[in-house]
């Protein structure tokens, strides 16, 4: 998990790093912007976990001696091996979308199968 | 002869060829061509030692280190680091990196400098899918026929040892203005005028063409670089038809 | 219809002590619309980029076709200006791209010790977007309206604005592409995740084999660059249909902020694309020189290096615009190339001194190193400002691409499917065939993109369907399609090589290579919780020291114990 953090750090001020120094290189505002967008979304995760606090435990990933046997950590909750709602989820996205291009009377089909497949994703986790 | 000698004689005049050779780059028909081809030369250079370096020490690795039939299962030398092998081969591409920035700068400034008092002025214009020639300060124009396969484009005369300032600029979409022997071309960009300038060096007949893909006729949307001397080129373009009545 | 749809079969639980059940197969063909498993998966995003592999040949050789002798003989400037637009796009987005993320699938669960990876259902989902995005590409290109995007695959404005460009081609590659950069996009969240959280026990991230490390790396990468190309995809549209002027100059607009943004993406995704294939061949190339990688931890740090560094470099697509800082650019286009060469001695020192085994994957890393090296060089060259001036938009700078491209990520492809088709489907392939394919595609290749070097040099721009007779570049165009008659014959054995490797079936055994990775420490093909037990992970070779006993474990990197 500490690896996560530095790297985010590192991504973070690399990018506004490189954007400010390309903007004082070339006063070019699109190149500018994405530079600092790319080192500021990474900084929004770091900083919220900074100030949250991160595990200080070592976890058996990140514990050069452990046994298989220490696996470490508690259960997040549990996935389906099977499930439909992702076809459908896509195949709704892919009707919204395609109606910006072969009429909008294809929109309310694709946002209903949209709504659908979204609530039935929601639902399907049991705990 | 002994095919072996043949052999090395060939192999010795290929190289010897290639040593003065331009590795396949025209050599520049205008001042600023000469300038970025002399860069080629120490990037190809470059290329080359860096291609043999690696190439050799592959080749000898698959010579040298194949696994023995006898002992299908046995291992290598388990080594995994050399730190100080790997931090000389690491600073030696960055001084090479470093050798080759500090020439493009030098090359890309001499290629850029656009003169404040230049001979004469082309302006270029593009459009889908041919190119309107002028030279404002003397009034004179030169059209061609919307391309398309088979119709010819444009030729536009330029004068040797004079320096001509290209203004570049299109009509509708994005096109280029590209003469290869002059190892240069240019985007023209419908809303922005591109400036360049351009010494000929050398007389001579120069195909051109429009890199930027265009559409359609992007294909057929070529001209003519005629580079002569400055006496033919001020008696041609009295003979040009003026801005004025095209 | 709802509950009748979900079968609601739950597995273990994502990290947690739990007995691996053994679940039975489901073979019926609807088991693959309906799976979380990222194995199957990682099938189908590589079967599913495979034929676009061959939809995207296919128009090449087309493309071969007519440029092999001056004059037009075969296609209108209409239907070539077409094809070699969806070519771009299928190959880039629609095979390499999504092959790196088949791979990944595929893989990196298996290669941390991990049952699946974070996200199961939003991994379906990514493969459905893929596949539904690809689909409206096709669509884009050969069914729509109005004739079929012929923009180029950059897509560039004002061409591909309304009035240069009418009908609903462009409109359906744009959200076509839309979805598949959305569904790598997703990938990339899944992989991160995946990778940081669900490491099995002793299985540090210096410890990662190295695809994976390039797979984090590859989608960090994504999630970085993909947003501004989105943001111009949508601009582009509204421009198109909604009355927009954001890149049209008669209404204030400016195309160049187009390029900006679309570059923006479109230089980290050329990273993107070769990342995971360095990758595959840093598996391989120590196994089959029965050593350990050399460099471990440099070949990390350059990797990080050239992720970092790759979004920092768009604009040498840009060079000739006239309009961006050149200096900038060149100095960090060439800073690049050293973290992306010394892994060139990586690969090489990692066979130094070992006992090399030409079978078939070997083959093919040893082709990418050949071919990247070439395309590396001309990188090199294309870096610079001023030769730019000279090369780009000609086809010497499409055979750079196509030598890193094709000769690197193509190589490291098949290499791939060489190495670990007998994990995946537990038989082999032929070595004899599988020498067949290399060299039918390493003569090919190098057959049909160097002479695109040497005409490039010439004069000869791309893109475009017709030249002149006497510009000499009759010769090197007809020796370039006749490469790409070799390249097919070559694709085509090696779908032969399939066919006729599923007949036979040659079993594989669990490790019929000797490799180093968690995926060999588990049976061919994997069951369906990856690992029946695990082994105990004290180095980067988890199998080989698995498989090696006597031998003592040492890690490449040691991470200190508080870190």
């Amino acid at each position: 998990m500490r690896y996560a953090l530095r790297y985010l750090w590192c991504l973070g001020v690399f990018g506004l790093g490189l954007g400010t120094l390309y903007w004082f290189l070339s006063y070019e505002v699109v190149g500018a912007v994405a530079l600092w967008f790319f080192g500021f979304m990474p900084l929004i995760v770091a900083t919220w976990w900074t100030l949250r606090g991160t595990d200080e435990a070592l976890s058996a990933s990140d514990d050069p001696e452990a046994r298989p046997q220490d696996r470490s950590g508690h259960a997040v909750g549990s996935f389906p091996l099977v499930t439909s709602w992702p076809v459908f989820l896509a195949m709704g996205v892919i009707v919204i979308g395609a109606s910006l291009v072969y009429g909008l009377i294809l929109l309310p089909a694709g946002a209903a199968l949209f709504v659908w497949a979204i609530i039935g994703l929601a639902r399907e986790t049991p705990d | 002869m002994s095919r072996a000698r043949v052999a090395a004689i060939a192999l010795l005049a290929a190289t010897a060829s290639s040593c003065s050779s331009s590795f396949g780059m025209p050599s520049g028909a205008s001042e600023q061509g000469q300038d970025i081809f002399n860069l080629w030369q120490v990037f190809f250079w470059a290329a080359i030692v860096v291609a043999a370096v690696v190439y050799g020490l592959l080749g000898w690795s698959l010579l040298r280190y194949r696994r023995r039939r006898a002992e299908p299962d046995a291992l290598g030398r388990q080594f995994r680091e050399h730190i100080p092998l790997e931090i000389v081969y690491t600073a030696i591409p960055v001084v090479i990196v470093i050798g080759l920035f500090a020439a493009s700068i030098s090359t890309g400034d001499t290629v850029g400098d656009v003169t404040p008092n230049p001979d004469v002025v082309l302006h270029a214009e593009a459009f889908s899918w041919g190119w309107r020639f002028s030279f404002p300060n003397e009034g004179v124009i030169v059209l061609s026929d919307p391309s398309g396969e088979g119709v010819p484009g444009p030729v536009v005369k330029l004068p040797v040892g004079e320096t001509v300032r290209v203004e570049l600029t299109s009509n509708d979409v994005i096109h280029a203005f590209w003469v290869p022997e002059f190892l240069f071309k240019r985007d023209a960009i419908p809303g922005r005028t591109n400036i360049f300038d351009v010494t000929p060096t050398t007389p001579g007949t120069y195909h051109g063409v429009c890199s930027e893909y265009c559409g359609l006729n992007h294909a057929y949307m070529t001209f003519t670089v005629e580079v002569v001397p400055a006496q033919e080129f001020r008696s041609w373009l009295t003979q040009q038809p003026s801005e004025s009545t095209a | 219809m709802a509950h009748a749809a979900t079968v609601g079969v739950h597995g273990v639980t994502a990290v947690a002590e739990a007995p691996i059940v053994a679940e039975p197969r489901r073979r019926r063909p609807v088991s693959w619309l309906t799976t979380t498993d990222h194995k199957k998966i990682g099938i189908a995003y590589c079967v599913t980029a495979f034929c676009f592999f061959l939809i995207g040949g296919t128009l090449a050789d087309l493309m071969r076709a007519e440029l092999a002798e001056p004059g037009r003989q075969l296609l209108t400037p209409q239907t070539y200006n077409g094809l070699f637009t969806i070519h771009g796009i299928v190959m880039i987005f629609l095979f390499v791209a999504p092959f790196g993320v088949g791979f990944a699938n595929y893989l990196i669960p298996l290669q941390i010790g991990a049952p699946d990876m974070a996200f199961p259902r939003l991994n379906a989902l990514s493969y459905w977007f893929y596949l539904g995005g690809g689909t409206l590409v096709l669509l884009a290109g050969f069914a729509a309206a109005g004739g079929g995007a012929k923009t180029g695959w950059y897509i560039y404005s004002p061409l591909s604005n309304l009035r240069y460009s009418p009908g609903v081609g462009p409109d359906l590659l744009i959200l076509g592409l839309a979805l598949t950069a959305l569904a790598t996009l997703l990938s990339g969240l899944n992989i991160v995740t995946t990778v940081f959280l669900l490491r099995a026990p002793g299985m540090t991230m210096w410890r990662l084999p190295i695809f994976t490390w390039n797979m984090v790396i590859t989608a960090v990468l994504g999630l970085v660059a993909f947003p501004p190309a989105l943001a111009a995809f949508v601009l582009l549209l509204f421009d198109r249909r909604l009355g927009g002027f954001a890149f049209d100059p008669l209404g204030g607009g400016d195309p160049i902020i187009y390029q900006h943004l679309f570059w923006f993406l479109g230089h980290p995704e050329v990273y993107i694309l070769i990342l995971p294939f360095f990758g595959v061949i840093t598996e391989i190339i120590p196994v089959f020189s029965r050593k350990p990688l050399f460099g471990y931890t440099g070949f990390v740090l350059a990797t990080l290096a050239i992720g970092a560094l790759s979004v920092g470099v768009w604009a040498h697509h840009m060079f000739t615009t006239g309009v961006v800082d050149n200096p900038f650019f060149t100095a960090m286009t060439l800073t690049i190339a050293v973290p992306t060469g010394v892994k060139f001695f990586n690969w090489i020192g990692s066979m130094w001194g070992g006992r090399i085994w030409l079978a078939v994957p070997m083959l093919f890393s040893i082709g990418f190193m050949l071919n990247f090296l070439i395309g590396g060089v001309t990188g090199v060259m294309l870096a610079s400002a001023p030769i730019d001036f000279s090369v780009s938009d000609s086809y010497f700078l499409v055979s750079h691409f196509h030598y890193t491209m094709m000769g690197g990520a193509v190589f490291g492809i098949f290499a791939g499917i060489y190495f670990w088709w007998p994990k995946i489907t537990g038989y082999l392939l032929s070595e004899r065939l599988g020498r067949v394919v290399f060299v039918f595609l390493f003569v090919g290749f190098n057959l049909t993109f160097w002479p695109q070097f040497v005409v490039g040099l010439r004069g000869m721009p791309r893109r475009i369907v017709d030249y002149d007779t006497n510009l000499g570049w009759n010769t090197p165009n007809l020796v370039s399609t006749i490469g790409a008659g070799l390249l097919t014959i070559g694709v085509l054995t090696f779908l032969v090589d399939v066919w006729t490797s599923h007949r036979r079936r040659t079993l594989a055994g669990d490790d019929p290579w000797g490799g180093y990775s968690l995926e060999w420490a588990t049976t061919s093909p994997p069951p369906e919780r990856n690992f029946a037990s695990l082994p105990r992970i004290r180095s980067e070779r988890p199998a080989f020291d698995l498989h090696h006993p006597d031998l003592q474990p040492v890690a490449a990197a040691e991470p200190k114990a508080n870190r």
